[in-house]
């Protein structure tokens, strides 16, 4: 099966040569039964570079959660992967479409997840 | 004790007031409001002569409080008909606060209509400066001539579209460089401005006597916590998301959640998106060389520094800043992904002296209404430089997306109380939306900064989860005016939220500037002081729950990709305020 993958920033590294020094646009082809983990492993991303991600727009991690990596992946799903560097402030995603992992791992967060970062010590 | 400053511009006067009890503990956005609330007459007309036009540093600006150089400009909105507070970085509001001064407050229209007047202020005092050679010029020129003049000063003013009391006309700030990078943009102050025959304001604070300091080992003990706390989070820190890629960090973000509003809101993605994000504006900046910055300040003394300049391909100063809202409004909004021409779009609107985020809007729906094709940066270039010629179409232009909707009969309006909407497309971030049809400004995105929710204690409950999007709304209001208030630039909201002595220290700085009593359990009190103000204003001008809402097109028009309405109930939007 085809995904569609766009990496952002620092890991616009981990794309082709063709791409921006901070913007890929990949077509990788995977196997059927493609989790997040196995999709980061093939695109050679350690999985401290993985921040915000997103899956056909639905938004499955934070940085510091990693909600996602047993996300079975679909033919023709769009990802995109952002770096831990960047932010999204809760008021501008506040009632954003996540998925199900994510909301559970947010509301297991100190706070209910009403923060900017998740990350270790921030 | 700082003073008042009250500017008559029918007979050219300006004294010099002890505050009264009712503005004493005010500043920034709560002096602003509390003098319109006191002092404007709510159905007024706002470019007649009970309008007045406010302007104040916030509690903590021209101390040695990190990131807190912001200046607020208030009265009533030509644009919205609302009450209105709009701040802005640039040297003003130290200044302003370093001479002593509590606020300045201008009133009446001029006797001679047509002539222009420079307002001067030193330690001296003020003085009134024919400004009729100034008139009608760009304020890139302006900053230049005023700094040949007048040396090394702060400079207020407005360009072409404010002389025209246009109502997207906004109030410049000169920034470091004394360029016109910095702008209160929103609701059309700058018409306000204009109707007063005041081209400029130029503040020269030698000599002045400082801000005073109530209780110093506070006020240094919180200080330096705020530092601390902005330097080790994520977002604000050095090298950080906003110090490397600017507020535009969020253009991939937003696109990618399909909440980013293209071609006048009427798709949530935009595939030029990483053309025009913060990525590419570093990559830009890193590649040209020459004057172009990223990690730029937009006062002294910020620490966050998330403003740029964009060089031309050559290298030399084309425009600061492209930040977030305005590569978004001018570029993906019009369908245009080009860095170069969302450069030159916002350096018209500085220039001339349009809000960016309206002038985007605004030459969408032209585009929606046929005038231009989406994509034509070249078309949308002229119509901007149209509102400079003071033609019929540029007068439409320079009122702002409403008026030219109506003008060219678009129906798909994303505007609430008249003012169109920043970069979040509320049928995909619905926390937002509320803040949007509920704020006090019409649509805005500044309202709600999020505060850590053991400040927010929203009807005693602790768990956010258990909580209403409409309480966290109005809790996130409320602690916005506080911020707003204090001259700290609204991005410390980022680091406190997560850091509790950040939270602290912004408290302690503030109480010990004032010598209050003030803990971190009063944010949301204080904030909210500020807000039922500008709600019983709003409510005396004639508005009512029926303009709490969006434009009826996103409660039924499906917003791809997600293909969703917004579909908060009038009821829960009603109970942020009920």
């Amino acid at each position: 099966m085809t995904l569609e993958v766009c990496l952002y920033g620092s890991l616009a590294q981990y794309g082709s040569e063709s791409a921006q020094s901070f913007y890929a646009q990949l077509r990788p082809t995977v196997p059927p039964g493609t989790t997040m983990r196995d999709l980061l492993a093939s695109l050679g991303i350690p999985l401290e570079e993985k921040g915000i991600t997103f899956v056909n727009a639905v938004l499955t991690d934070m940085p510091g959660l990693q909600a996602d990596l047993d996300l079975v992946l679909q033919d023709g799903d769009h990802i995109g992967l952002f770096s831990p560097t960047y932010m999204w402030p809760y008021q501008y995603r506040f009632g954003v479409r996540m998925s199900p992992k994510l909301e559970e791992a947010l509301q297991q967060h100190p706070d209910g997840g009403l923060h900017h970062s998740y990350a270790e010590g921030e | 004790m700082a003073k008042i400053l009250r500017v008559n511009m029918t007979d050219l006067t300006a004294k010099y007031e002890d505050p009264p009890e009712k503005y004493a503990l005010w500043g920034g956005r709560g002096f602003t409001t509390a003098v319109t609330y006191h002092e404007v007459l709510p159905t007024c007309h706002p470019l007649g002569p009970l309008n007045k036009l406010v302007i104040a540093p916030g509690w903590v600006s021209g101390t040695a409080a990190p990131t807190s150089g912001r200046t607020s400009f208030g009265g009533k909105s030509p644009l919205t008909g609302t009450i209105k507070e709009s701040n802005a970085g640039g040297l003003a509001s130290q200044k302003i606060a370093r001479l002593g001064l509590k606020g300045i407050i201008v009133e009446g229209l001029p006797k001679e209509p047509g002539k222009w007047w420079t307002l001067k202020i030193t330690k001296d005092g003020a003085t009134f400066l024919p400004a009729d050679d100034i008139a009608g010029k760009g304020m890139y020129e302006v900053c230049k001539i005023l700094a040949e003049r007048h040396g090394k000063v702060a400079i207020i003013g407005i360009g072409p579209a404010g002389e025209m009391k246009l109502t997207n006309a906004g109030i410049c700030v000169n920034d470091t460089e004394n360029t016109a990078g910095r702008y209160a943009g929103r609701g059309g102050l700058g018409a306000v401005m204009g109707s007063k025959g005041l081209k400029a304001i130029v503040i020269d604070d030698t000599g002045g006597p400082g801000v005073p300091i109530a209780n110093k080992e506070l006020f240094d003990q919180g200080r330096k916590k705020m530092a601390d706390s902005s330097r080790e989070h994520a977002i604000t820190k050095k090298d950080g998301a906003l110090n490397s890629y600017g507020t535009a960090v969020l253009v991939n973000i937003l696109n990618e959640a399909g909440g980013f509003p293209t071609r006048n809101f009427s798709s949530g993605r935009f595939e030029l998106a990483a053309q025009i994000s913060g990525e590419a504006i570093n990559a830009g900046v890193k590649e040209r060389g020459g004057e172009g910055r990223v990690g730029h300040p937009c006062h002294p003394g910020c620490i966050i520094q998330c403003s740029n300049i964009w060089p031309k391909p050559d290298g030399s100063f084309h425009v600061s800043v492209q930040e977030y809202e305005s590569v978004w409004s001018l570029g993906a909004d019009c369908g245009i992904g080009n860095l170069d021409d969302t450069g030159e779009l916002i350096w018209l609107c500085n220039d001339i002296g349009l809000d960016t985020i309206e002038a985007g809007n605004t030459i969408a729906i032209a585009m929606e209404g046929g005038l231009l094709k989406f994509g034509d940066a070249e078309g949308a270039k002229k119509l901007l430089a149209e509102v400079r010629t003071g033609s019929p179409l540029g007068r439409i232009i320079g009122n702002g997306g409403v008026f030219t909707a109506r003008a060219l009969g678009v129906t798909r309006v994303p505007a609430v109380k008249g003012q169109c909407m920043p970069a979040y497309e509320p049928r995909v971030v619905k926390g937002i939306g509320i803040t949007y049809a509920t704020s006090t400004m019409g649509a805005d995105h500044t309202s709600g900064y999020t505060i850590a929710p053991e400040i927010l204690a929203v009807g005693g409950k602790v768990d956010p989860f258990a909580v209403s999007k409409a309480d966290l709304s109005q809790a996130f209001q409320a602690t916005t005016a506080f911020i707003d208030a204090s001259g700290y630039c609204l991005f410390n909201a980022f680091h406190i939220l997560d850091i509790p002595s950040g939270m602290e220290g912004m408290v302690e700085s503030v109480a010990g500037a004032l010598g209050t009593d003030w803990k971190v359990e009063h944010i949301a009190k204080v904030g909210m002081e500020i807000l039922k103000m500008e709600r019983a204003f709003n409510e005396a001008a004639g508005f009512t729950k029926a303009d709490d809402r969006l434009p009826d097109f996103m409660t039924y028009e499906k917003l791809p990709p997600h293909n969703t309405v917004f579909d908060v109930s009038n009821e829960e939007l009603d109970k942020v305020y009920g």
